[in-house]
C-alpha cells in the first residue's frame, strides 16, 4: 500500500467573480521511502497539490490519504508530526522578528516535547550549519543558510514525509546543488518520503524516481526517471518541456 | 564601554538576550542618526523627570492660594512664570500638572492600543464574519467625532480623571484596530504563518506568537504619533471643566481658568498651552523617527 | 570597432556597516557583439550594467578610469546628456515585466508615449510605428495588445511588450538584466531567440547579465565570469566548457543533468585562493 495516495483530486479557487480550479482530477501514489516529483509551468497546479495535503488550498473533489487513512479536515497533530513542509522562498518562509532559535524550538513547543536546547543544536547540525548561529535573525543569514533553517524546521517533529515546494529555485547555483546534497543525505539516513515540485526538470531528475509532468492543472504524463533520462515521453507537452530544458541548451 | 558595544553588535549571539538587546542596539543607533528624534525623545524624557520628581522641583505649592500675590507677571521674584489669579505658582502649578498629562498617557497607552491591537488582529486573521462584526464595531465608533464621544461619555459618567481615561480610550481604540487588522491581513498569507500552522499551532498561539510582533511596530508609530491628539482631548475635557476637577492642576483647565485674562495677564493661559505645545511636539517628532526606525518596509534594506 | 569600453570601473555602497565594494575593478570593451556577464547573487553583475548607464543611486558611488560610449566620455557627462543617452542609444530590459510596464496605463499608451514626444510624431504614425514594433517581438494580434493593460498580459508577452518599447528607438546597446528569469522553460526560449534575432539583424550591441551560464554561452558571442565584484574569467561562448578558472568550472558542474549520476552534486570551494 502506497504511503500517500491521492485519488481524483481537484483544487478550486473562489476568486472574485468566477471559480477558479487549480487542481483538476489529478491522482498519484507514492510508496514509503520513495521520492516522487511533480513537475511543469506556473500555474499547472503542481505547488497546489502540496498546498491541499496540507490544508492549505481548498480541496473540492477526491480524496487524500496518508498510509491509507483519508487526511482529517482538521489537520491534528497526528499530521504536523507525519507531515513536513520546505517552502521555496527561503526569504519568506522564517519569521523575520524570530531568532533561528524560536523559530526551530516553537514545533516543540507546540507538541511539548522535551530537552528543547540539546534538540535545536542537534538540528542546526544535522542541516550543516554551527551552533553558534542559533540567535541570530534569519536577515543575517544567506538565503541558503535559511533555507537550511526551513529544512530543519520541517524536521523537528521528526515527520516521514517531507514536502518540498521548489526548494532550491531561489538559490544560487551553487548553493542549489549543496542544499540537493543534504536533502538527499537526509533521506537516506532518516528513511524518508519525498514529494518534490519544481519546474526544473534536471534537479527533478537528480531528486526523483519517478516523476509526475502537469499543465494547466491536469495530469500530462508520468514516468520513471529512466525513461526521461532516454527522452522516452509520450505526450508531445513533456517532451517540449524536456527540449526547453536548460540542460539540453549547452548539448545544442 | 567598547566590550559592550562588541558584546552588542557580536553577530553570533550566545543567549536570547543578547540577540534581542543586539536588535534593540541597532535600532537606537538608527535612531540616534535622526537629530529631530532625539529632540523629541528628550521632551518625552523630560516629561517622565519632570513628572516623577515634581515635588522636589516645584518651588511652591501648587494648590495653596496666596491672594496678596495675584497675577504676578513673569519674572516677578520668586516665581519665574507668574501667578494665576488666586495667586498659585504658574511654574509650580506646570510642574505638578505633568504628572496628571503622564498618567493620562500612561493609561491611554495600555488600554485603547491593546484593545484595538487584539480586535484587528483577530479580525483579520480569522476574516469571514468574525472580521465582519468586529471591523462594523469599529466603523461605528469611527463614525464619531472623538471629542464629541468623549464628551457624552463624561457627561453620563461624570467628570473626573479615570472617566475622562476611559473616555478617551474608548474613542481612540478604532484607528488602532484598523492598522492592525490591515497588518495582519498581509502577514496572514505568508510562508512563515503556513509553516507554523503546518506544525500544528492554534490560532492564539498564531496570533499572539507571530501576528503581533508584526503589527507591533505600526502600532506604536501610531501610539506615539496620536499621544498629542490625546494631551489635546485630556485638556479640552479638562478645559471644558468635564476632566480633572479644580484645584487639581490640569493643564487643560489652567488655560480655561486663564481665559478670562487672556488679554490683560496673557501668561495665566499661554505658559500652559506652551507645555501642551511642547509635549505634543516631542512625541510627533519621537512618533516620526521612530517610524524610520520600526517600520518593516523601511528596514532590511 | 569599439562601442563600450570601460576600464577599472568600481561601484562602492556607503552601509552602516562600512564601505560595500560592490565591483572591483571591472574592465572591458564591446563591439556590435554579444557579450554575456554571468555571476551569482552579489557578484556585481547586476550593478555593472546599471553603472554604465549611470543608474546607481546614492549611498552608492561609480569610480572608473575610463568609461567611453561611442566616442562619449560616460564618466564626465552631465545628468542631462545622460537621459539624452538612456532609453535612445542604450537601452535596458529589466528581469520583471510586472514591475516595469506602468500598471495604470494601457500598454498603448505606454509604447506611443516616447514616440510623440521624444520623435514628434502624429498620433496615427506613432500608432503604425507601435505596432510594427510589436510584430517585430513576434505578438500575434498587435492591435489588441495596444488596448490591453499590463496586467493582462502574462509574463512572457509582458517581457515581448518590454523589448518591443525598449527597442523602437533603435538603440545601439542593449543592456539585459535577467531579462528570462522571471518566464517559464518553454516560454524562455521564444523570447530569447526574439531578443537574438533583432539584436543580430539590427547590428546592435547586447550585454546580457544572467546566472545562468548555460543560457548565455547559448546565446552570446563573449562571456565575463564575475564573482565578488571581480572578472574572474573572459573566454569566447563556444569555449565555456573547456573554461579552466576554478569558479567557472564550479558553476558549471554543481548542476545537475538530465540522466546524470545520483552521486552528490560537486559543491565550489570557497575556500580557496581565487575565493578572497
Amino acid at each position: 500500500m502506497a504511503l500517500i495516495e491521492i485519488d481524483d483530486l481537484s483544487v478550486t479557487f473562489a476568486a472574485r467573480h468566477r471559480e477558479v480550479q487549480a487542481v483538476r482530477n489529478v491522482s498519484l501514489a507514492v510508496d514509503a521511502r520513495e521520492s516522487f516529483g511533480l513537475v511543469g509551468e506556473s500555474g499547472s497546479g503542481k505547488s497546489t497539490i502540496l498546498r491541499a495535503i496540507c490544508g492549505l488550498a481548498p480541496i473540492s473533489g477526491g480524496t487524500i490519504r496518508i498510509a491509507g487513512q483519508p487526511v482529517p479536515t482538521r489537520r491534528g497533530p497526528g499530521f504536523s508530526r507525519r507531515v513536513q513542509m520546505v517552502f521555496q522562498d527561503p526569504y519568506a518562509s522564517l519569521h523575520p522578528r524570530h531568532t533561528i532559535d524560536r523559530t526551530l524550538s516553537e514545533p516543540l513547543a507546540i507538541h511539548g516535547l522535551p530537552d528543547t536546547d540539546a534538540r535545536v543544536v542537534r538540528a542546526l547540525t544535522d542541516v550543516g550549519l554551527p551552533p553558534a548561529f542559533r540567535f541570530r535573525f534569519p536577515h543575517q543569514l544567506s538565503g541558503g543558510q535559511r533555507q537550511r533553517v526551513a529544512i530543519a524546521r520541517a524536521l523537528m517533529l521528526e515527520p516521514e514525509i517531507l514536502l518540498l515546494d521548489e526548494p532550491t529555485s531561489a538559490l544560487d547555483a551553487s548553493v542549489q546543488a549543496e542544499t540537493l546534497n543534504l536533502l538527499n543525505r537526509l533521506r537516506a539516513e532518516r528513511g524518508l518520503t519525498f514529494l518534490m515540485v519544481s519546474h526544473d526538470l534536471a534537479v527533478i531528475d537528480h531528486m526523483c524516481d519517478r516523476i509526475l509532468v502537469m499543465q494547466h492543472g491536469a495530469a500530462v504524463e508520468e514516468l520513471p526517471r529512466e525513461a526521461l533520462a532516454k527522452a522516452q515521453m509520450k505526450t508531445d507537452y513533456a517532451r517540449s518541456l524536456f527540449a526547453a530544458s536548460a540542460d539540453r541548451l549547452l548539448g545544442a | 564601554m567598547s566590550t559592550l558595544t562588541d558584546w552588542l553588535r557580536d553577530p553570533s549571539p550566545a543567549s536570547r538576550r543578547q540577540a534581542r538587546l543586539g536588535q534593540a542596539y541597532l535600532s537606537w543607533l538608527r535612531l540616534k542618526n535622526n537629530r529631530l528624534a532625539v529632540i523629541g525623545l528628550g521632551i518625552v524624557l523630560a516629561l517622565v523627570i519632570v513628572a516623577i520628581f515634581a515635588p522636589v522641583l516645584a518651588p511652591h505649592d501648587p494648590i495653596t492660594q496666596d491672594l496678596r500675590a495675584r497675577l504676578l507677571p513673569p519674572l516677578t521674584a520668586g516665581h519665574p512664570l507668574g501667578t494665576d489669579d488666586f495667586g498659585r505658582d504658574i511654574l509650580s502649578r506646570l510642574i505638578v500638572g505633568s504628572r496628571i498629562t503622564l498618567y493620562i498617557i500612561l493609561l491611554v497607552a495600555v488600554t485603547a492600543p491593546v484593545f484595538g491591537l487584539l480586535v484587528g488582529t483577530v479580525a483579520g486573521y480569522f476574516g469571514g464574519w468574525i472580521d465582519e462584526v468586529l471591523m462594523r464595531i469599529t466603523d461605528i465608533f469611527l463614525a464619531f467625532p472623538k471629542l464629541i464621544l468623549a464628551l457624552a461619555l463624561v457627561a453620563v459618567m461624570g467628570p473626573g480623571i479615570i472617566n475622562a481615561v476611559l473616555a478617551i480610550a474608548v474613542t481612540s481604540w478604532p484607528p488602532y484596530a484598523r492598522v492592525a487588522r490591515a497588518e495582519t491581513l498581509t502577514v496572514r498569507s505568508s510562508d512563515y504563518i503556513a509553516a507554523v500552522r503546518l506544525q500544528g499551532a492554534g490560532a492564539v498561539r498564531i496570533i499572539w506568537g507571530h501576528i503581533m510582533p508584526m503589527c507591533l511596530p505600526s502600532v506604536i508609530i501610531r501610539v506615539t504619533l496620536d499621544m498629542a491628539g490625546v494631551i489635546l482631548i485630556a485638556a479640552g475635557l479638562g478645559f471644558l471643566g468635564l476632566g480633572v476637577q479644580p484645584p487639581m492642576p490640569e493643564w487643560g483647565a489652567m488655560i480655561s481658568a486663564g481665559r478670562k485674562y487672556l488679554f490683560e495677564q496673557w501668561w495665566v493661559a499661554t505658559m500652559p498651552g506652551l507645555a501642551i505645545f511642547t509635549v505634543s511636539l516631542g512625541f510627533n517628532l519621537l512618533g516620526d523617527g521612530l517610524r524610520d526606525v520600526l517600520d518593516p518596509r523601511n528596514s532590511g534594506k | 570597432m569599439t562601442l563600450l569600453s570601460v576600464e577599472n570601473l568600481h561601484v562602492t555602497f556607503d552601509t552602516e556597516a562600512g564601505v560595500v565594494e560592490a565591483v572591483r575593478g571591472v574592465s572591458f570593451a564591446l563591439g556590435r557583439e554579444r557579450l554575456g556577464i554571468v555571476g551569482e547573487s552579489g557578484s556585481g553583475k547586476t550593478q555593472t550594467g546599471r553603472a554604465v548607464l549611470r543608474l546607481i543611486r546614492p549611498p552608492g558611488r561609480i569610480r572608473a578610469d575610463r568609461m567611453v560610449f561611442d566616442g562619449q566620455d560616460l564618466m564626465a557627462a552631465g545628468e542631462r546628456d545622460m537621459r539624452a543617452l538612456r532609453g535612445r542609444r542604450i537601452a535596458m530590459v529589466m528581469q520583471d515585466p510586472k514591475y516595469s510596464l506602468n500598471p495604470v496605463m494601457r500598454v498603448g499608451h505606454q509604447l506611443m508615449e516616447g514616440l510623440r514626444q521624444r520623435d514628434g510624431l502624429s498620433r496615427r504614425d506613432a500608432h503604425a510605428k507601435a505596432v510594427e514594433a510589436l510584430a517585430a517581438v513576434q505578438i500575434r494580434d498587435p492591435a489588441r495588445v495596444m488596448e490591453a493593460w499590463p496586467h493582462e498580459l502574462s509574463g512572457g508577452m509582458g517581457q515581448r511588450v518590454m523589448i518591443a518599447m525598449m527597442l523602437i528607438p533603435n538603440p545601439d546597446l542593449l543592456i539585459a538584466d535577467e531579462p528570462t528569469s522571471a518566464l517559464d522553460v518553454t516560454v524562455q526560449a521564444e523570447v530569447l531567440s526574439i531578443l537574438d534575432n533583432l539584436v543580430r539583424t539590427r547590428g546592435m550591441g547586447l550585454i546580457f547579465i544572467s546566472h545562468d551560464l548555460r543560457l548565455v554561452a547559448r546565446f552570446c558571442d563573449r562571456v565575463l565570469v564575475m564573482f565578488k565584484g571581480r572578472i574572474v574569467e573572459e573566454l569566447p561562448a563556444r569555449n565555456l566548457m573547456q573554461a579552466q578558472h576554478p569558479y567557472t568550472r564550479g558553476l558549471l558542474d554543481c548542476l545537475p543533468r538530465i540522466g546524470g549520476p545520483r552521486t552528490p552534486l560537486p559543491a565550489l570551494d570557497r575556500t580557496a585562493d581565487w575565493a578572497r
